[in-house]
């Protein structure tokens, strides 16, 4: 079977500054591999060429067995099968909660609009939202800013989810009403690759574990294994502070 | 007193004034229009990502932001005129304002655009925009509501450089108070028509500086909301564009 997502020795740099050095990673339909790392060691870099959003310099990356970078692909359709969420969150401020969710399948799969309204209006009940459809984002809470974006990416339909550090810049209490949704998001199925700090959520909901430093895969594995036995030296000292 | 201030003459000369108002909104709209839509044009070309255009567009604005609107009248009634190239000075003084404000306009709009987080444009990519569909339905709507205020001075500087149009015979305020001004040998008629300049100014200022207000306490009030703010760069960069418009760009009156 052709996996979902498909890095095949990707490179990647800013001006002189190598931040992939030959980075190759497969996802399996209905994995859910969750990245850990320093920071700067490039894994929202690769979440962002996993979806086009940074250009590469070396390599492929290949969506269910289509070229990202081929010439006969459009990246923004490509880019229409994943759903991606933020760090800090990139709601549409000027549009309601409702109408951020609407505004893809309306615009860019161009779906009749009591069509994407329903979805919508599911999707955000499913988020827990039901009650805050109107409300524009400076009028929620990072959490549920957060679930909004989950709600807007999954209206699309995409068939796979990229969550970049999702839960970074919340308050500590509102981390865990993003993590449910994520978690319940895991069980329907979704093929998803988290950056995350959160070892809770990586040994819960996670099929597999990567650790990266440096611009390269380190260590991968089995999470709740790899947490408490991590082979590698470099694993074992970022565990050690992270946990 | 007497000089500046006589009733009689003021009587006179106000109806003459009002009656070029519309004459005077005519040129100020279309100017306007086709400045905004000519400058809203130029700034997208200035941050296309096709090197050529993007040259030619900030070649463009900074040529028409380093002229005097003044000469521009100038070389558009009279300097086409010996090339064969005869405007009627309603059409010239149109095309003046629109190649000039044309450019402020595109600086003003350029920095609206960014200033707005490069968030929003890569959420609006991940979703599958193209980049044309992200800049209508996400950047250009906020950007729009950012650019008010600096568009208000803009507006301001318009109504004030109308008065221009007099060296081109168009029949503005200025011009037909000079006229009178000959006629009467009295300077009330000029009076007249600062009067009237003010009654449309003066508000649009109280305006601009309200928006200003409201927006420093919006800032002073934001913190936790999402990072579609300002970075100090962009407030810099609107503020800069803001201030060029301030700026006369005419020459003086003879």
């Amino acid at each position: 079977m052709t996996a979902m997502i498909e890095l095949v020795a990707v490179h990647k740099s800013f001006g002189h500054l190598e931040v992939l050095k030959g980075i190759d990673l497969r996802v399996a339909h209905k994995e859910v591999v969750v990245v850990i790392g320093p920071s700067g060691s490039g894994k929202s870099t690769m979440l962002r060429c996993i979806n086009g959003l940074e250009p590469i310099q070396k390599g492929k990356v290949i969506i269910e067995g289509e070229d990202l970078h081929g010439p006969h692909t459009d990246p923004n359709k490509i880019r229409q099968r994943i759903g991606m969420v933020f760090q800090s969150f990139n709601l549409f401020p000027h549009k309601d909660a409702l109408h951020n969710v609407m505004m893809a399948p309306l615009k860019v799969q161009k779906k009749p609009k009591e069509e994407v309204e329903e979805i919508a209006r599911d999707l955000l009940a499913k988020v827990g939202l039901a009650d805050k459809m109107e409300a524009f984002p400076d009028e929620l809470s990072g959490g549920q800013q957060q679930r909004v974006a989950i709600a807007r990416a999954l209206a699309m339909k995409p068939d796979m989810m990229l969550f970049d550090e999702v839960t970074s810049a919340l308050d500590p209490e509102l981390v865990a009403e993003v993590l449910g949704v994520m978690q319940d998001l895991a069980r329907s199925g979704m093929t998803m690759v988290v950056v995350t700090h959160e070892m809770g959520f990586a040994r819960e909901v996670g099929s597999r574990l990567i650790f990266m430093d440096g611009g390269v895969v380190v260590e991968e594995g089995d999470p709740r294994e790899m947490i408490v036995n991590p082979k590698e030296p470099r694993t074992q000292k970022f565990l050690s502070m992270v946990l | 007193m007497n000089a500046f201030f006589n009733g009689e003459i003021f009587k006179d000369s106000l109806w003459l004034l009002v009656k070029t108002l519309p004459t005077v909104f005519e040129v100020l709209i279309l100017g306007l229009v086709c400045a905004w839509a000519w400058g809203l044009v130029l700034s997208l070309v200035r941050l296309s990502r096709f090197r050529v255009l993007r040259f030619l567009a900030a070649a463009y604005i900074d040529f028409f932001r380093g002229l005097p609107l003044l000469l521009l009248f100038i070389f558009v009634y009279y300097g086409l005129a010996t090339a064969g190239l005869r405007l009627p000075p309603l059409a010239s003084g149109v095309l003046g304002l629109a190649l000039c404000y044309g450019a402020y306009a595109a600086e003003i709009f350029r920095a609206g655009i960014q200033a707005i987080h490069k968030g929003q444009m890569e959420a609006a990519r991940s979703l599958g925009m193209t980049q044309g569909q992200a800049m209508r339905y996400v950047i250009l709507p906020q950007a729009l509501k950012l650019v008010v205020p600096p568009l208000t001075n803009e507006l301001i500087a318009m109504v004030k450089d109308t008065s221009l149009m007099s060296v081109i015979a168009f029949p503005e305020l200025l011009f037909r108070a000079k006229e009178k001004m000959g006629v009467v040998a009295n300077a009330t008629p000029l009076t007249v028509a600062a009067l009237l300049y003010l009654v449309f100014t003066i508000p649009l200022i109280r305006v601009a500086a309200q928006m200003e207000v409201k927006r420093r306490k919006k800032k002073k009030k934001g913190g936790a909301g999402p990072p579609d703010g300002l970075t100090p760069e962009a407030e810099m960069e609107l503020l800069s564009a803001d201030i060029a418009g301030q700026l006369p760009k005419g020459g003086e009156m003879h």
